[in-house]
């Protein structure tokens, strides 16, 4: 479905998923993985928060330690809580202290107070992957993040941008800038932003694409997942109109079309909003995890993120 | 037990359920229905799309109720935005022992930034403002769209929750950090915890312990008349005049959300009463049973492309019911009503009052795929 187009990754080793909650972050997250893996890189998909991400790599149990999935490709999980937690018992050093002040309400507050914070340490987790090396060589060419839906991924971006006004001297400074700098740069980083071909999705994209970008971060076109396919012709809604009305052939055939339709008025909504065409992934009746499902994700988005010749 | 019972008996409908499911849509069209069945409802959403405010005529800042146009019916509708900074300084202000402490405390910075940000608070205000209106006499029946919380308990363990981060002694272990150790604390543990705690301080550059010093001073004199009405709204939660009903849709990524949310409701009493599964496409028609009869005088061509659309949503329709079994054994209760997948999404008054005629079908019409009574 993709079509000649410039390529979505050229040099960027950091691509962050993020989306409205449902519209398949996890799957286009593990189908990304899968194409760059076939592709002979090697690869770390990150899950930041809740998710399908291990499940659909067949690693049900993923922990924050990055565990090899399949050849070429690892994955690890990283909630926003435990890099705070890991965080503390780094400051603090002496577990029993780090347990009891973690376990009180009052760190609670203390979080609250300091937002953001949680989702520094997610995305300073997730540059020390980047730069981490083995052997001399990088660990990972690239690192692929499932961050949390919209309404929680703002704050993962934002992190860097909501600290600064808080912490401008001192080491949580420095850190800030030097991984704001990263995400900035759009040589290193990429945002994508999965859509389904629906309103309500389609609304939440358009604005999540315009904060990313105030932030001053890289986005890429909107990829919008689950298009249904264009089953019929323009004669046979013609025919459809000679046919019983209740007959199941009939009723599933005006579905796809009217669906088919809005899901096409809802991309050049989107077209438009954003000024960038979106990247197309098929509807996958039977899921993601049927037989085949992932596969045909990780085609199309190997053929669009410039991995297939 | 349906949907219809539920709405001529009950006072309150918590509509539950994660992000995306549709659970404003079906909040609206069943007080939409209940106000056409003779109930005097409002309707309280937290988040709704444009199109949805616009259906509803909610242009009206948060917090006021606008009647919906429904036409000549037996009862009425009104709609209303939560309004979460608002009801957080409408609390304050009712519990403030006087208005100058009041004027402070919403004038202190952690205040502004704890009111927006502190996990549960938007949840505790939607609470609150459910508070208001069911002990008020405006209204029979309130229809609750809860805030998409990642755990829907964050909205109704909201009211506890606020309480003991709020409650001064959990504030007073950052006045004093050394009060975690209690008394059984060596003298060196005590000191290096302090100065552990004031090099984390130091470390982020961040103020806090202080200016959490200075809020707590002010919060205190809150405490007595919180407490009381946290634990007024906690009953009436738990009470028989308040049912929950998950919104559900056949998504994968449900289950184990679901699940989360069954079992922390457990932990606090409460429990979802019905499940109301949205965007279900109907089994009668693409279910594994379903059959149909060839249709004449269909193009062979043209044939072959309404079998394979047909395939299609069958493929999909076994889908969504094997996504939806692990999250029905999850929830723990019956569905009450089943939505249809829309093509596109529903925009008007007219779609919507069309979509609580599915909630409620006619006497004797058993809600598709009903499961077991009394889970």
């Amino acid at each position: 479905m993709s079509g000649s187009r410039v390529p979505l990754l050229t040099s960027q080793r950091l691509v962050v998923v993020t989306g409205k909650g449902g519209v398949g972050k996890s799957a286009v997250t593990a189908a990304l993985a899968l194409a760059a893996a076939a592709a002979g890189k090697r690869i770390l998909a990150v899950q930041a928060g809740p998710g399908r991400l291990g499940a659909l790599l067949g690693a049900p149990a993923l922990s924050s330690e990055p565990q090899r999935v399949r050849p070429g490709l690892s994955a690890a999980v990283i909630e926003p809580a435990d890099a705070l937690a890991g965080f503390v018992h780094g400051v603090l050093r002496v577990g029993v202290l780090a347990r009891r002040l973690l376990e009180s309400t009052t760190f609670q507050v203390l979080a609250a107070a300091a937002p953001g914070l949680p989702e520094l340490l997610v995305l300073h987790a997730v540059t020390t992957w980047l730069d981490q090396r083995r052997l001399g060589r990088r660990s990972y060419d690239l690192v692929v993040v499932d961050a949390p839906a919209s309404g929680h991924s703002l704050p993962l971006l934002a992190a860097p941008r909501t600290l600064r006004g808080l912490a401008r001297f001192g080491p949580v400074a420095e850190l800030l800038t030097r991984i704001e700098r990263r995400l900035a740069d759009p040589a290193e980083t990429l945002v994508c932003v999965i859509t389904t071909p629906e309103e309500l999705p389609v609304r939440e994209t358009i604005e999540l694409c315009r904060e990313i970008r105030a932030l001053g971060l890289p986005v890429g076109p909107p990829i919008v997942n689950a298009m249904p396919p264009r089953r019929f012709r323009p004669g046979d809604e013609e025919a459809l109109a000679h046919l019983e009305p209740g007959h199941p052939w009939v009723v599933a055939a005006r579905f796809l079309i009217e669906r088919r339709r809005v899901a096409a008025a809802q991309v050049a909504a989107l077209r438009r909003a954003t000024g960038r065409r979106p990247l197309l992934l098929p509807l996958l009746f039977a899921g993601p995890e049927a037989t085949g499902g992932l596969e045909t994700l990780a085609h199309e988005l190997s053929v669009a993120a410039g991995f297939a010749a | 037990m349906t949907l219809a019972d539920l709405v001529a008996e009950r006072r309150v409908l918590l509509c539950v359920g994660s992000g995306g499911v549709g659970k404003t849509t079906t909040a609206a069209a069943i007080a939409i229905e209940a106000a056409r069945r003779g109930r005097v409802t409002a309707v309280l959403t937290v988040d709704p799309s444009r199109r949805l405010k616009d259906a509803l005529g909610l242009d009206a800042p948060g917090g006021t109720a606008r009647r919906v146009p429904l036409g000549p019916i037996p009862g009425r509708l009104d709609a209303l935005l939560l309004d979460v900074r608002g009801t957080f300084d409408g609390l304050v202000h009712d519990l403030a022992p006087s208005p100058e402490l009041a004027r402070r405390i919403l004038a202190n910075r952690l205040y502004q930034n704890l009111s927006g940000t502190l996990s549960g608070t938007a949840e505790y205000m939607a609470v609150e403002s459910v508070y208001r209106l069911a002990t008020g006499a405006n209204y029979d029946l309130l229809v609750v769209d809860t805030p998409p919380a990642s755990h829907a308990v964050d909205f109704l363990d909201a009211p506890r929750r606020l309480l003991a981060l709020l409650d001064s002694r959990a504030f007073a272990i950052l006045k004093d950090p050394t009060t975690l150790l209690g008394s059984a604390g060596s003298r060196l543990a005590h000191l290096l915890l302090r100065g552990v705690v004031q090099g984390l301080e130091r470390f982020t550059g961040l103020g806090l312990v202080r200016e959490i010093g200075e809020f707590v001073e002010m919060i205190d004199s809150l405490m007595d008349g919180l407490r009381t009405r946290v634990a007024a709204v906690g009953e009436l939660l738990r009470s028989d005049a308040t049912r929950l009903v998950l919104v559900a849709a056949p998504e994968p990524r449900l289950a184990s959300e679901t699940e989360a949310l069954a079992a922390a409701l457990d932990r606090i009493g409460l429990r979802v009463h019905g499940v109301i599964v949205n965007r279900r496409l109907p089994s009668a028609l693409f279910g594994p049973d379903a059959t149909v009869t060839p249709l004449v005088g269909v193009a062979a061509s043209v044939e072959r492309r309404l079998r394979q659309g047909w395939s299609d949503l069958r493929a999909l329709a076994a889908h969504q019911t094997a996504v939806l079994e692990p999250l029905l054994r999850a929830a723990h209760a019956p569905i009450v009503a089943e939505l249809p997948m829309l093509p596109a999404a529903p925009a008007s008054l007219t779609d919507l009052t069309a979509l609580g005629e599915h909630l409620f079908p006619p006497a004797g019409g058993r809600p598709v795929l009903a499961r077991s009574e009394g889970a």
